[in-house]
């Protein structure tokens, strides 16, 4: 008979989105290929408690990661994520800085909801990485 | 007490009220100390922002201390020492966070003082009142943390050497000496201010 | 010359920190050494030029923005669910609203307003450990989550070209 389990594998496959962004009170980027952020990202940074009133999408990379399955994507030469399918909508998100682990932390990610890390950048700018499920 | 009552009621029947647990009575007596709590934190820690957060910091220490205020003092002579410990201690952490310039670690061993001429003009004397404070304040900022601590402690807390030196955990010839090299200090700069405001 | 010793006694003198005895000698030295007389002089001038003279300030916020602070800290340090925190969430997070200080306290009040930082089903302000170095802000309502760390803070991406440390 036919097995269930590579069609339910697929199904319960995470898909993600990731984006590298750059806070700045700037009015543009000094890189011409960096881009404002979506309307609909702007508007959820707008609701957290953070200074700059400019973001820029610096990188973004779509993927999958099937269940208990771990998937890294590099974001720049120096940073990149990890996640770790745990299953019932968890993740185990590990961020990297020069190869060396930044942060590790389980979050819940249903469809609808975004994890943001984020930190100090020079110049009192800032750089933010935004996970979030996509259809 | 009903909540129109605090506005009207004394600090002790608010204390009272508080340390059954009454927040509204203690949100009153918040209010009616505040600027005096905040300005014992500011006139230690010259920053309006560390001033802003230890003064928070010491209302809700206040509130989770209250059971152990027996009236010893006045409500707000209570509160101004929570505050001063707080300041005390953030500035211990400054410290040992802080490169010591030479000057400052010269003045903790006493050298400076000696050599500064005795000031003989009263710098205050003839002022306005409003114009006597400005002056007073500037000068106060000019002084090392140590320094202004022990002269706000002394001069306008108005605690013996003793309890100075308690509060400020150093020894009362470290007061002593502090407080000499601060009033001296404050005698110079006030009458540099005089002999500016004459030019 | 006075010595350093000297000084100070004059000092306690005028503070009254001397005992009787102590107190009745240095009054019959002031009274025969113009130098010491001199030294007493300024320090009492400085001292009745401070007597009552502190400016007074006002705290520049409104009553019921510093008590909403406040009263916020003692629920939250009440609340049986709490671990305990490292620092108040005021500080935790006040350097990452807008900084102009008059312009961050309406954010916040703002933001206590409106439910974000306070009142039910809100987000939890939550600082972290001072082991892993992050703060967390969540937003159920609005379906967010913050992780704010403090490094790499000035390393990773502490490189001349702030646009080009995120390539």
């Amino acid at each position: 008979m036919f097995g269930s389990s590579g069609l339910r594998a697929h199904a319960e496959d995470m898909k993600l989105e990731v984006q590298l962004i750059w806070g700045t009170n700037d009015d543009q980027s000094p890189d011409k290929n960096h881009q404002p952020v979506d309307p609909d990202i702007k508007k959820r940074l707008k609701e957290l408690p953070l200074k700059w009133s400019n973001y820029f999408l610096v990188n973004r990379k779509r993927f999958d990661v099937p269940p208990s399955a771990t998937k890294r994507e590099p974001l720049s030469e120096k940073c990149s994520i990890e996640v770790k399918n745990l299953g019932n909508d968890s993740i185990e998100v590990t961020q990297f800085g020069k190869g060396q682990q930044v942060w590790k932390g389980t979050q819940s990610l249903p469809k609808g909801k975004i994890l943001f890390l984020g930190g100090k950048a020079p110049n009192e700018t800032s750089w933010l990485v935004i996970l979030k499920r996509i259809e | 007490m009903s909540e129109k009552d605090h506005s009207s009621a004394d600090d002790p029947a608010l204390v009272r009220a508080a340390q059954s647990g009454d927040m509204a009575a203690f949100e009153e007596l918040v209010a009616r100390h505040r600027d005096k709590i905040y300005g014992r934190a500011y006139s230690m820690m010259r920053n309006e922002e560390e001033a802003i957060d230890l003064s928070q910091e010491a209302w809700v220490k206040g509130w989770q201390r209250f059971k152990q205020f027996q009236g010893e003092a006045s409500f707000g002579t209570w509160m101004t020492r929570i505050v001063i410990n707080l300041c005390l201690d953030q500035l211990r952490k400054q410290k040992r966070q802080r490169t010591e310039s030479i000057e400052a670690m010269d003045e903790e061993s006493g050298g400076v003082e000696r050599q500064m001429p005795v000031v003989t003009a009263n710098p205050t004397a003839g002022l306005e009142r409003a114009e006597t404070r400005q002056r007073i304040d500037r000068a106060l900022s000019q002084l090392s943390h140590e320094h202004r601590t022990v002269l706000v402690l002394h001069e306008f807390e108005e605690m013996e050497y003793k309890e100075i030196a308690r509060t400020m955990g150093c020894s009362i010839g470290t007061v002593m000496s502090r407080l000499f090299y601060a009033r001296r200090k404050m005698a110079v700069l006030l009458a540099d201010m005089k002999k500016e405001g004459l030019r | 010359m006075m010595d350093h010793d000297e000084q100070l006694k004059i000092q306690a003198y005028l503070d009254g920190e001397l005992s009787e005895t102590e107190a009745r000698e240095v009054a019959i030295w002031l009274a025969q050494d113009q130098d010491a007389g001199v030294l007493l002089a300024e320090l009492r001038n400085t001292r009745q030029g401070l007597a009552g003279y502190e400016q007074p300030v006002q705290l520049p916020e409104s009553r019921e923005f510093f008590w909403s602070k406040i009263e916020r800290e003692i629920l939250r340090q009440e609340s049986p669910q709490t671990a305990p925190q490292i620092v108040p969430w005021w500080i935790a997070w006040r350097r990452l609203l807008m900084p102009v200080g008059g312009t961050a306290a309406l954010v916040l009040a703002a933001l206590i307003a409106g439910g974000l930082l306070g009142g039910s089903g809100r987000p939890a302000m939550e600082t972290a450990a001072a082991d892993t170095g992050a703060l967390t802000y969540r937003d159920d309502d609005g379906g967010n989550t913050l992780v704010w760390l403090s490094y790499p803070a000035e390393n990773e991406f502490a490189e001349s070209q702030p646009a080009s440390t995120l390539q």
